[in-house]
Parts: C-alpha cells; sequence; structure tokens
C-alpha cells in the first residue's frame, strides 16, 4: 500500500462527501425532545404511507410512459418518430416543481381551462365541470411526466442494443407482437428497467418543490417541516435516517442491476442490426398521438401555461432581473463545476495510481451523495458546521467560521460538490475505463512523472466525457432547489429560488417568468447534450 | 507563479465582500414586490444599503436560529404576528425596537419592544350572496362556523397555515383551550372538503359553487378585484361579499405584518430606522395602495378597492393582545390536529 499524495488527497475528498451522510447516522441516536411526541407519531404514519403511495404510482406510471414511448421509438418508424425520439428527453428541462405550478395554472378554479372554455363556449360556470389535478394525485403526475425519461432513456439504449435475433426468435415462434413484447423483449430490457426506476424512486423520494407545493406530507418534507415547525433537528435527523435506509437498499438494488445492465451490453456476439417496422395507416397514427401525448404533456403543456402567463401578466417580466438571475445562476454552475470537475479528475487519478480496496470502497460510499435528498444534505451541512463550530473551533479560541459557510457562496458549492460528486465521479470513472492502464505504464518508462502523466495524457484524453459531465452538472444546478433555497447568501436569487418563492407566496403568475427561463436554459443544455444522453455516438 | 494567481483568482469568486458597510440586514418573508420598492426609497433617502435574504418564514427562522448569537440578521420582516411571536418565545429577538416615533405611531397592542406590527390585515368571512341569507349570517362570530348549519358549506385551509394558527390561538386566548378544541371539531364537520390551496382559492371555491362560506385574509379580495390577478378572477371576487364576525362582542380577529429585531443584530440604529420609515404615512400608503393591507397608523387611507368593497366601518378586536399568537400556537395546531384538520 502507497501512502502517497494521491492516495490521501483522493482518501480526502471521499471522506468530505461522507460527512453529511455520517452526521445524519450519529444523529440518529439523539434524543428527541418529547414535547410532540404523540403527534410525532402520527405525523411519522402519515409520512411514511404518503412517501410509499406516491412512490408506488410514480413508478408505475414512469414504468408505461418510460416503456411505452421507448418500445415504439426504438421498434417502429412512424411520421415523426424520429424527432420523438430525442424530443422526449425535452420532459428532463421541466421539474417537477414548475410542472405543479402549470397543473394548477391550468385547472384552478377560474384557471387557464376555464378561460378557454368561456372563449369557446360563452359565458357559464365550468369550475365544477374541470377536474381538479392537486394534493397527492397533482404531485404523482408532476413527478412522473417530469422524471418518466430516465426510464426512457436506459430502457432506449437496451433496446437499442437487443439483437434482432431475440426478435427473430419470437416470430419464429409465432408469438404475437404484443406476446413477443411481453415475453421477450421486456425481460431482456429488465436490467434497464429497474435502473431507470430506482434513479426514479431516488429522485421521488428526493423531491421537495411540487411535494410541497401540494402541502403533501412526505418524509421528505415531514424532514423540513419538523426541522422548521417543531425545531426538532434530532427529530429531523431521525427520519431521514429511515429515508436513508431506504434509498441505500435502492442504490444497491440499482448499482446491482447496472452490473447485469453491463453484462448485457457487452453481449454484442452476433448482434445484427435492428430493422425498424415501418407502420401505416391507423397502427401509425395511433403510435404517432401516444408519442406526441406524451411529449406534449410533459414538455409543451407546461411551458406554453407558463408562456401564456408571461404574456398575459408581462409586468411581472420587467420586474424580474434576468440578467442578474443568468449571471448567478452561470457563476453557480461555473464554480461547482469547476470544483467537481478538479475533484473527480484527483480522486479518479489517486484510485487509479493506488488501486487501494479501501479507497474503492470509500469512493463507492460517497457518491452516494446523489441518492441523498437536498434538503436532508443541506440541513446535515448546517448542523455538522454548527457542531463543528461549537466544540473545535470555538474551544481552541477562534472566531466562528459559521458565516463562511452558511449562507455563503463556499458553503452551497461545497453542498453541491456532495450532491452531484457522483456525477463527475462516474462519468470520469467512465471515461477512465477506456484509456488502458498500459497507456500509463508507456508514459512512466518514457520518464514521465505521475503528475505529467495526468496532465498531459489523460485528461486531453478525458475532455470528451468532461464536456458532458460539465453539462450534465449545469443541467441540475439550473433546476436545483432545496440546497440553494437553505443555504444561499444575502441578495442572492437564482431562477429557481424566485420561481418557488413567488408560487409559495401566491404568485404563481409572477412564478411563469422565471419557470420559463429555467425551462429555456436546462432545454438548451439537452439539447446540446442529446447526442451523449441517447447515446448514439461512438461514445 | 501563475498557480499561485489561478488559485487566488479562484479564492477571490468565493469571498463575498465582507466590507463593513453602512447597511441593514433583512431577512424578508414578504415578497411583496411594494416592499422592494419601498427598501430602494429608504437606500435613496438614508444611504443606508438594505440587504435582503427572501424566503419562505420557516427557513429564515432556522437560518437565524442556527446562526445563533452570530447571525447577520437585524430585522426578520414576516406577514403574521404569531411568527413574530414564536420567534420572540424561543428566544432569539431583542428588546430595543422602540423609539418615540414607533410609540406614537403603532397602538399598544400591536407592539412589543421586541417587534413592532407595520401593516394590518383582518381574517374574515367571505360568502356567496346567492346561497346564504343576510339572517343566517346576523350576528355571525367565529365560534358559529362550528355551528351544523354549516354543515358541508364551509372552506379554509390547512391547519399547518400560520393565519389559521393566530386564528384559534386568539380563540384560545379567549375562550379556552378545551372550547377551541370542540370548536375545530365542529369546523372539520362543517367543511365542503378537505382542506387545500391559499387563501384565494378558498374565495375562488365560494365563487365556484363549491361551498358557501370562506374564511380568508381582507386583502386577497381586493387583490382579485384590483384585476392584477387576471380578468377571470375579478369576475370571481364580484361573487363574494365579505363579512366581518364578532361585531357584537370583541370584534374582528386582526393580524399585522410585524419586523422584529434579531438577537445580536450588528445594525440595530439602522434597523430602528428603517422600521420608522416604514411607519411613515408615505410607506403606510404605498402598503395600502399595493398590498391591500390596512394601514397602521392612523391618518392614512386605505385603498379604495378595499374601502369600497369591503367597507371601513368594522370593528377591530384591539383587546387580544397580539403577542398571544405567538404564544397559543403550538396549542392551536395541537386542538387542530386532534379534530382532524388536514
Amino acid at each position: 500500500m502507497k501512502f502517497n499524495s494521491w492516495y490521501l488527497s483522493s482518501f480526502l475528498i471521499s471522506f468530505f462527501v461522507l460527512i453529511p451522510i455520517i452526521t445524519v447516522f450519529t444523529s440518529f441516536f439523539e434524543s428527541t425532545s418529547n414535547y410532540y411526541e404523540i403527534l410525532k407519531n402520527t405525523f411519522l404514519i402519515e409520512y411514511i404511507f404518503n412517501s410509499v403511495a406516491l412512490l408506488i404510482s410514480v413508478l408505475i406510471c414512469t414504468f408505461l410512459l418510460g416503456t411505452g414511448t421507448a418500445y415504439l421509438v426504438s421498434f417502429y418508424q412512424f411520421p415523426g418518430s424520429n424527432f420523438f425520439k430525442w424530443a422526449l428527453i425535452l420532459s428532463f428541462a421541466v421539474p417537477p416543481y414548475i410542472y405543479a405550478y402549470s397543473l394548477t395554472a391550468f385547472f384552478e378554479n377560474y384557471g387557464t381551462a376555464f378561460t378557454i372554455l368561456k372563449s369557446l363556449f360563452g359565458d357559464a360556470n365550468y369550475n365544477k365541470s374541470i377536474p381538479k389535478f392537486d394534493g397527492m394525485f397533482g404531485a404523482i403526475i408532476s413527478i412522473s411526466f417530469s422524471l418518466f425519461a430516465y426510464v426512457y432513456i436506459l430502457v432506449r439504449a437496451s433496446f437499442l442494443y437487443q439483437s434482432q435475433n431475440l426478435i427473430d426468435l419470437g416470430k419464429n415462434l409465432g408469438f404475437s407482437k404484443f406476446k413477443s413484447f411481453y415475453k421477450i423483449i421486456l425481460p431482456a430490457a429488465r436490467p434497464a428497467i429497474v435502473a431507470g426506476l430506482s434513479l426514479v424512486a431516488m429522485e421521488t423520494l428526493a423531491e421537495f418543490g411540487a411535494v410541497d407545493f401540494f402541502s403533501i406530507n412526505t418524509l421528505t418534507t415531514g424532514i423540513y417541516n419538523s426541522w422548521i415547525t417543531f425545531d426538532d433537528l434530532a427529530f429531523a435527523n431521525r427520519i431521514s435516517f429511515f429515508l436513508l435506509l431506504f434509498i441505500f437498499s435502492l442504490f444497491i438494488l440499482e448499482n446491482l442491476s447496472r452490473r447485469k445492465a453491463k453484462y448485457h451490453f457487452n453481449s454484442r456476439g452476433g448482434f445484427k442490426q435492428k430493422e425498424k417496422l415501418e407502420l401505416s395507416g391507423n397502427k401509425s397514427v395511433l403510435a404517432f398521438v401516444g408519442c406526441f401525448f406524451v411529449f406534449f404533456m410533459s414538455f409543451l403543456f407546461p411551458l406554453s401555461q407558463m408562456l401564456y402567463w408571461t404574456i398575459k401578466f408581462p409586468e411581472n417580466l420587467f420586474d424580474l432581473q434576468v440578467i442578474d438571475l443568468l449571471l448567478n445562476t452561470l457563476y453557480l454552475v461555473f464554480l461547482s463545476s469547476l470544483v467537481l470537475i478538479m475533484f473527480s479528475l484527483l480522486s479518479n487519478y489517486g484510485n487509479r495510481v493506488s488501486n487501494n480496496k479501501t479507497l474503492n470502497i470509500l469512493s463507492t460510499l460517497s457518491i452516494s451523495g446523489y441518492a441523498i435528498p437536498g434538503v436532508i444534505l443541506a440541513i446535515a451541512f448546517i448542523t455538522f458546521i454548527a457542531w463543528f463550530d461549537e466544540n473545535i473551533i470555538k474551544s481552541l479560541g477562534f472566531l466562528s467560521i459559521k458565516k463562511i459557510f452558511i449562507g455563503s457562496i463556499l458553503g452551497l458549492v461545497l453542498v453541491y460538490f456532495v450532491r452531484f460528486y457522483s456525477l463527475a465521479f462516474n462519468g470520469i470513472k467512465s471515461g477512465y475505463e477506456k484509456i488502458n492502464i498500459s497507456v500509463d505504464e508507456s508514459a512512466y518508462l518514457l520518464g514521465f512523472s505521475k503528475r505529467k502523466t495526468f496532465m498531459n495524457i489523460h485528461v486531453p484524453f478525458l475532455r470528451n466525457s468532461l464536456l458532458f459531465i460539465v453539462i450534465l452538472i449545469s443541467l441540475e444546478i439550473v433546476r436545483e432547489l432545496p440546497i440553494t433555497l437553505i443555504l444561499r447568501p444575502f441578495n442572492f436569487e437564482t431562477f429557481a429560488t424566485t420561481a418557488y418563492i413567488s408560487a409559495s407566496e401566491d404568485l404563481l403568475e409572477a412564478a411563469a417568468v422565471p419557470s420559463l427561463f429555467l425551462i429555456l436554459i436546462a432545454s438548451f443544455f439537452i439539447m446540446v447534450t442529446s447526442r451523449y444522453i441517447l447515446r448514439e455516438s461512438n461514445d | 507563479m501563475r498557480k499561485i494567481s489561478i488559485l487566488s483568482l479562484i479564492a477571490s469568486l468565493f469571498v463575498s465582500t465582507f466590507v463593513v458597510a453602512n447597511e441593514v440586514n433583512v431577512f424578508n418573508a414578504r415578497h411583496y414586490k411594494a416592499d422592494s420598492e419601498l427598501y430602494s426609497k429608504f437606500t435613496n433617502m438614508t444611504g443606508i444599503k438594505v440587504n435582503l435574504i427572501n424566503g419562505k418564514s420557516g427557513a429564515l427562522e432556522k437560518r437565524i436560529i442556527e446562526e445563533g448569537a452570530d447571525s447577520s440578521a437585524d430585522l426578520y420582516i414576516t406577514a403574521d404576528a404569531g411568527r413574530c411571536g414564536a420567534m420572540d418565545a424561543k428566544g432569539h429577538l431583542q428588546s430595543g425596537l422602540t423609539s418615540k416615533a414607533i410609540k406614537a405611531a403603532v397602538p399598544k397592542s400591536f407592539r412589543t419592544d421586541k417587534w413592532v406590527g407595520i401593516a394590518k390585515r383582518a381574517r374574515i368571512i367571505y360568502y356567496s350572496p346567492e346561497r346564504v341569507t343576510g339572517a343566517e349570517l346576523s350576528g355571525m362570530t367565529y365560534e358559529g362556523l362550528a355551528d351544523p348549519k354549516w354543515k358541508g358549506r364551509l372552506v379554509i385551509r390547512k391547519s399547518s397555515n400560520i393565519y389559521n394558527k393566530s386564528l384559534v390561538a386568539s380563540l384560545i386566548e379567549n375562550n379556552g383551550k378545551k372550547a377551541a378544541a370542540e370548536w375545530a371539531k365542529g369546523v372539520v364537520a362543517n367543511m365542503a372538503r378537505d382542506s387545500k390551496g391559499n387563501d384565494r382559492a378558498q374565495i375562488m371555491a365560494v365563487a365556484a359553487g363549491e361551498a358557501d362560506i370562506a374564511v380568508a385574509n381582507t386583502y386577497y379580495l381586493a387583490l382579485m378585484l384590483s384585476g392584477k390577478k387576471g380578468a377571470e378572477q375579478q369576475e370571481a371576487a364580484k361573487k363574494v361579499k365579505a363579512f366581518f364576525p364578532n361585531q357584537n362582542d370583541r370584534g374582528t380577529h386582526m393580524n399585522v405584518s410585524c419586523a422584529a429585531l434579531v438577537k445580536g443584530a450588528p445594525n440595530k440604529a439602522n434597523a430602528v430606522k428603517l422600521v420608522e420609515f416604514l411607519l411613515t404615512p408615505q410607506s403606510q400608503e404605498h402598503f395600502t395602495n399595493n398590498t391591500f393591507e390596512f394601514p397602521m397608523i392612523d391618518g392614512v387611507s386605505p385603498s379604495p378597492l378595499v374601502v369600497n368593497n369591503l367597507g371601513l366601518d368594522f370593528k377591530q378586536d384591539m383587546k387580544t393582545k397580539l403577542a398571544s399568537y405567538g404564544k397559543n400556537q403550538a396549542a392551536a395546531l395541537e386542538v387542530m390536529t386532534a379534530a382532524g384538520w388536514k
């Protein structure tokens, strides 16, 4: 075992990322105040029930939406099929909370639906006949349409690599199309489906904005509320602990299934390019309508509702300091990507050269930050800083460090770092896997130092992966809400926080403008990377 | 050398200015556009920079608490006396928010020496004149909301809402916790639907015929009538009427937007100056015309939209101390939750 500086830095980075997770686990054993003991027990049951109900419904919806559309665009040719192939991932640009605003704006009493009916059919009280998509139902729809693309992308990729032989097999057995779909195609894509659904599950459990908007008490909002309403950090941490256990089992499940998925992707022996079936007549119309419905609901609907409101209440456009918000958002994106890329490179390289088991385990654990809700991370961060400040810094006689970390850009970027570390780490790791270790060895033989190998050989090799990662991080940070909300400094807003605050203050119309900008920026990032996301490049 | 300059450049990106300036730090849970206009006016007049951190009250309170004695917050401005009261009860405010000007402007029951009301609102009953008769409403009180005659006809928002917590806290203060618990059960039995949506959604539910009466704050109707929320909501607002309860006894439940002086405030004097500024006739007029609240001080008239549509001639509850809203808040949530109020 070599304790060199690479090893050390790699170790420190992983350890830093683990701090919030450790904080949550250690506070589990602190006693909670018994003031609200009875109330809390009732709440806990409600939180768990709501979380489970939300989770199961969203999983069913995203499964149907994701695999359905993936199946259509992978196996059939119909009008627009090439367009839908990438247009369906635009739904990523609409975070669940913005979807929730659109849903409410459209269906509420005297909302947009009412206006449309009124202008079509004249004056009447249509309110009672307009369905109301709020509460649990609204949350399920918002989250499902916003997240189904996880399933879509992974399942489509798996369909793409399914050998034509498999499909021929079905035909030879005399299976109907439906039968070969659920007997052969679907089971073969199972690892991808599980991987997609576990991502959806993690995001659903971590979801804050939409669930909070519809005032549903889930474990995640419960953590936030018990921290805020009951002043009970210990209880908040206790709920976090339950949630984390839940998430970790998902995480492990996802990792296992991904391992299997890899196996599938690699077995390309006898790979035969699939012939897409050309649909005609009613069937092609049906396929078109199906995909268009999903595309419309997941992207066009929220986009046009926000656009409509921006036009209807133009004063909000002029009130908003768009340039400031844009600069703030880009500033965060720039700093976070820089830090994430730098440290993930370092840590990956450290892992590579030290090839140490402990380090491998540690870094596997440390990428779990992505599975932890932003609310928990932010709270754990504050808890840790407060503890560290009280017990270590002050007892050594130094000035308080709280202000440096809480309510500062530094603190914000640090927590983003923990949350999105896995994105950067895994991205670079998969890039590294393509650089054979013999390349390093040749470099050493040529007399390159480790640093020189890293700077002159690895970094240029990884350039494409790095670009992709930067865009992914940017997409996440543009949409990120709870961490920014809790930790941002004075006079500092992003599109996400502005939208959220306006919406929570019953100024939904004012939330439309920042939401619109957010969707547009995120769409831009998606379009830039769609080639990578859809795995159609040689990458 | 190049490395050092790159590193220092990166470091400097993180560092916000730590320069001591003539400023006041406001943790602001009121996000009315009108407020930020007032703050810039204040800066222009006095040269004192107003630093804002906007957020939902809960999160802001939390940050003040976690930052403890090191908090950079001077003033906490929020939209309910219950919140200022609760912060006081937790020991995160300090006394000193008093001056001749403040004392002269604000009635005693609307301030303490730690927090001051800056604009008033009443929580009242809205009804459909088509479906509710004058006789039914005659002598109506908050207590009367539990009357079985309203079964299936009432909408009111969730129990977690601070306006409801303060209303119930005032009922506990006046009638005792036991009576309030019974009352909450009656109210839940009368609800036309499970509680959901904001105050404006309650008013619209009455307009849309989902319910006959709703409980909501005064400024919402004026806001809808102003057309700022679109033509449809303006129409909807015309379908409901306002009713001020408890006119024959203690008066209608009043609440305030309040400004509180945070413990350890680094710019205490500037904080007092800002509050004094918010209480000037000029600022008060700005509030009444933009947020449709009632003025805190005498001599300023509410917006014509409020005067014409809600009426001005009502008896306000000046007896119940607003400080009791914070004090009874936990008990209020407890009785509502126990009654099954969502």
